[in-house]
């Protein structure tokens, strides 16, 4: 399984093989299964098992008030008339703070700070905060909501991002957020056959299944602490100095446990408001959401549009392509200047493109905000380029798979966008490894349909479909990607501390694996994450294993060199000659001492940084958007009932570009997780947003698989070490996901022979049959003009006002 | 008191408690609130995910998984219920179910952790050999956003194996 440095290859397992429990059961026991490449058990698990672990929404405090928000119910109004005089004078009602309470910047944002803390005399979209209050307890701060009045004067809201760019601005900043646009190579030029057509994906909400909560209190340095669910303490810490004047030394926030994230936590909700609450209380406040208020405040997945034209030769190979993308940012900014870009670049998906012209807009609606959602960007262009491979095969009469195989990139080809693939781009290995494995044998288990309804003697169609995607890993275009990691040894015990967010992936694992591997220690504690340390970036884009995995795995390395040195010194021997193993000092390979013995009663400790190599803007000279890249390829059986147009989803088989198998176990958890979220996408998610007003903002009427909607999942693995990271290792989390939608599309496809350019794909659209095919036209190839300028052409200038993700983090460490 | 509360006694994993609580009151505030019992959690307060799951006995001496979160508390006067805390050891020991979902991965964020323990706590009582499909009738009413229900579906599998092999003669 584990690469270890071996040549491309493909380790595999099914979900039911032994091995899992086998390896799992490992853990803890003895340092030689407790390492990178073993099924470590998690080491929040026992607490978590026990019902025991402390999520955010346990937290309390003596003395503690509850506060609470007033969100507006308007998409889009002038506030004309607040008064809080009622609400104030509750009994029980502490504070009641508006845009005028603010004491310092008051707008926020991850990178255009664009978003009023607290409405600022008009509201932008439906659930915005106009004022929050910290009361004694939840009923007296909910009647203090109550005792708020608010005068609105609604205004025309825009809630149709097709208009967003001529419509009048809703935000003094305007309505687009970016505007991308670029080309390579001749876009005009053609082969035989071009097809194009329209795809639409809908809002998916990351319904992580804790409701947002944090509690806030004053510090005795005239500051505020809070403890939180996040996935960026640091980015949090910021905006919350922004909003209260403090300085960051005065702003202490520690990670609270987290219930989920899958990018909606990146984003500030409650932070602002709890610290606010705290200063002006003097008093310890807690700030729990309800799972509606949830849907309200966190950000979606950019629900958008994509049109596409593949030309392909008579062989199938890829010509040109031409794609434009608008996606619908909401209100306030969030990260759609950045999703954005990945949508657009990432159009030409794992294949081979040498012309083609692409733009795409993030434009501001009146429509709930919109930022990270696992797979940012990307998971709405795989969806669009995959069904245009399927397209192209159909009309040249050619199997899914081999002309995927015939467009496959390879190492040493340059992108649209100019950078080349440089590290191991095992595209052809990932769709042959996905391709050997077995079909589902046997009658499917259950009818189509899921809890809601199941089909009964209906015609039920089965489809196979295949899908390969290309995800971008870590931050892109000069958002500086780092963390640091403080470990230190004492008697074999380790303690690792950065300020990784631990949302559920399991880095806790990581982190623990990593101190056993390289300092043989034989106890870890991987400590709550806080502000005492430097940044480590947002537990997002697939990058905590890379970024904070490696801080730890070298300030592990520093601390081993320490001890082998004060090792060396006090036996007179050289400590090159001295390394560690599953516990154990040797010199020059026979036992010395163990690890816990070495150095009775002395601690080693080591601080040290990492920072991935730079990366720049689109169009930039360096050619480098990208830190790298993960690639997967899925294949979906499914099984439909087309008169009802129930879709059951009998297997799905993966095979991905995951570096080295870190943690087998863990691993797996983020291929099936990913997967059936990519799946409830294409069936079943969808925020219902009308005259920009979300309509379902609840487990009922959001529809998020069950157990009894899941695949069967057959997960195998390209394992080529990632260049420059330890052990080759990479991340792995977002590309399930992203592949997921389109190939459980495309099986529906197969079974219907319906186009179904859009997802989720509801009954209706198969039952009813509705949405347009391809345009497919035959045409006279036209070979691109030489004359061209290599390279990429950027049409409009990079919009320098990159944002502030790029400021994030501390300096290099020394 | 005031009065919309009403006060009764509720066992809760083995200890009587006298509660005060307001008549709207459910049974999932009442034990986080005012009793301070944190291992039932959250999710959605609208019986959808599962994440409060308790074994309840609303006094008719049918115990019985539910949503703590649709139960007003009232109604569970003089019954007891067992959380998350009442599955496992008394010095902590893992029960096999408990001990199956870390073993097996089922196991990430963990706010749907304690619910689904308890649910397939019960199924594994009343059904020692479940099917796939019996499987997924009984914890259809939990939610899972992380793991897409394979590490779950398999430690329950796993659980069910050991504990016929320990049954054998």
């Amino acid at each position: 399984m584990n690469g270890g440095g071996a040549p491309s290859g493909i380790g595999g397992r099914t979900p039911s093989s032994s091995p899992l429990a086998g390896s799992g059961r490992a853990s803890g026991r003895g340092q030689a299964h407790s390492g990178i490449g073993s099924s470590v058990r998690r080491p929040d698990g026992p607490a978590k098992v026990r019902g025991e672990f402390s999520y955010a929404g346990d937290l309390a405090a003596e003395g503690m008030l509850i506060g609470d928000t007033l969100r507006s119910p308007h998409p889009h109004a002038r506030i004309t008339r607040i008064d809080l005089t009622a609400a104030r004078a509750l009994p029980g009602v502490h504070a009641v703070l508006t845009a005028d309470d603010v004491p310092g910047d008051l707008h926020v944002g991850l990178t255009l700070r664009d978003e009023p803390v607290l409405a600022d005399r008009v509201v932008r979209y439906a659930g915005e905060p106009v004022a929050v209050v910290a009361a004694v307890d939840a009923a007296t701060a909910r009647r203090a909501l109550r005792a708020i009045e608010v005068d609105y004067e609604p205004l025309p809201a825009l809630t149709d991002p097709e208009l967003a760019r001529d419509a009048d601005p809703v935000h003094p900043d305007g309505n687009v957020y970016r505007h991308v646009a670029y080309s390579c190579g001749d876009p005009d030029a053609r082969g035989v056959v071009t097809v194009e057509n329209t795809y639409r994906i809908g809002m998916q909400d990351p319904a992580f299944l804790a409701p947002e909560a944090g509690l806030a209190w004053p510090t005795p340095d005239g500051g505020v602490a809070l403890d939180v669910a996040t996935q960026w303490l640091h980015s949090d810490q910021r905006q919350i100095g922004w909003a209260t004047g403090l300085p960051p030394e005065k702003v202490h926030l520690r990670l609270a446990g987290v219930g989920g994230a899958f990018g909606g936590r990146e984003d500030v909700t409650l932070q602002v408001h709890a610290c606010l609450l705290a200063l002006a209380t003097g008093r310890p406040v807690k700030v729990e959401y309800t799972r509606e208020e949830s849907f309200l405040a966190h950000r979606q997945r950019h629900p958008g549009s994509i049109w596409l034209r593949h030309s392909a030769d008579a062989d199938g190979r890829i010509v040109s392509v031409e794609g434009r993308v608008l996606l619908d940012g909401g209100a306030y900014a969030s990260t759609s200047p950045v999703v954005i870009t990945n949508t657009v670049t990432l159009l030409q998906g794992p294949y081979r493109v040498d012309n083609g012209r692409f733009e795409g807009w993030s434009v501001r609606t009146n429509n709930p905000s919109c930022g990270a959602m696992r797979g940012f960007g990307v998971p709405q262009a795989a969806f669009a380029h995959e069904a245009q491979l399927d397209a192209l095969a159909s009309a040249l009469g050619l199997d899914p798979v081999e002309i995927r195989l015939r467009n496959a990139l390879q190492r040493g080809d340059v992108a649209t966008f100019g950078q080349r693939f440089d590290a191991p781009t095992p595209v052809r290995e990932v769709i042959e490894g996905v391709a050997r494995l077995p079909l589902p044998e046997g009658p499917a288990r259950k009818a189509p349909g899921g809890v809601g309804r199941s089909a009964e003697g209906g015609t039920v169609r089965r489809g196979i479909g295949y899908a390969v995607s290309i995800k971008n890993l870590a931050f892109s275009e000069g958002h500086v990607d780092e963390s640091t990691a403080e470990v230190s040894l004492c008697d074999g015990h380790a303690t690792v501390h950065t300020a990784c967010a631990e949302v559920g992936q399991g880095f806790v694992t990581v982190a623990e694996q990593v101190a056993r591997t390289v300092l043989g220690a034989s106890t870890v504690e991987v400590t709550q994450p806080d502000t005492l340390v430097a940044s480590a970036g947002s537990t997002s884009a697939s990058r905590q294993t890379m970024a904070s995995g490696t801080a730890v795995h070298r300030a592990c390395l520093a601390v081993r060199d320490r001890l082998l040195g004060r090792l060396a010194r006090a036996h007179g021997l050289d400590a090159a000659e001295l390394t560690i193993a599953d516990g154990v000092v040797c010199a020059a390979g026979k036992p010395l001492t163990s690890v816990a013995a070495a150095a009775p009663g002395q601690t080693f400790r080591a601080t040290e940084h990492f920072q991935h190599p730079d990366t720049f803007p689109l169009g930039s000279p360096e050619a480098r958007m990208y830190v790298g890249f993960g690639f997967s390829a899925q294949r979906a059986v499914v099984d439909v009932d087309v008169e009802l147009g129930l879709v059951t989803v009998v297997q799905i088989a993966s095979c991905q570009d995951v570096g080295t198998v870190v943690n087998p176990t863990q691993l797996l958890g983020q291929i099936e997780g990913g997967i059936v979220q990519g799946m409830g996408l294409a069936l079943m998610e969808e925020v219902v947003v009308i005259d920009g007003r979300i309509t379902n903002p609840d487990l009922q009427d959001y529809l998020i698989p069950t157990i009894v909607d899941a695949p069967e999942i057959v997960s195998t693995y390209v394992t080529d070490p990632e260049p420059g990271m330890p052990h080759g290792w990479k991340g792995v989390g977002e590309p399930p996901l992203v592949t997921a939608v389109p190939v459980v599309a495309a099986a529906v496809r197969a079974a219907t022979g319906l186009p179904l350019p859009a997802v989720p794909i509801r009954p209706e659209h198969i039952a009813l049959g509705i949405g347009a095919p391809p345009t497919v036209t035959w045409t006279t190839p036209r070979p691109p003009d030489p004359s061209r300028p290599p390279g990429v052409v950027v049409d409009e200038e990079p919009d320098a006002a990159l944002g502030t993700m790029a400021e994030e983090g501390a300096p290099p460490g020394p | 008191m005031t009065p919309d509360e009403v006060a009764f006694e509720l066992t809760v994993d083995g200890v009587r408690h006298e509660v005060t609580a307001r008549w709207s009151e459910s049974l999932l505030t009442v034990l986080r609130d005012r009793l301070g019992v944190r291992g039932p959690k959250t999710g959605c307060a609208h019986g959808r995910c599962g994440a409060c799951a308790v074994r309840a006995d609303l006094g008719d001496g049918a115990p019985h998984v539910l949503c703590a979160c649709l139960v007003p508390a009232a109604t569970a006067a003089g019954g007891s219920v067992a959380t998350i805390a009442s599955i496992g050891g008394p010095d902590g020991e893992l029960s096999d179910v408990q001990e199956a979902f870390l073993a097996e991965g089922a196991v990430q964020c963990g706010i749907c952790t304690a619910g689904f323990v308890t649910a397939a706590t019960e199924l594994l009582e009343t059904n020692p050999d479940p099917t796939r499909t019996e499987i997924e009738a009984a914890l259809y009413g939990n939610l899972c956003r992380c793991t897409g229900y394979g590490r779950i579906v398999a430690a329950v599998e796993a659980a069910a194996r050991t504990r016929r092999q320990q049954e054998a003669p």
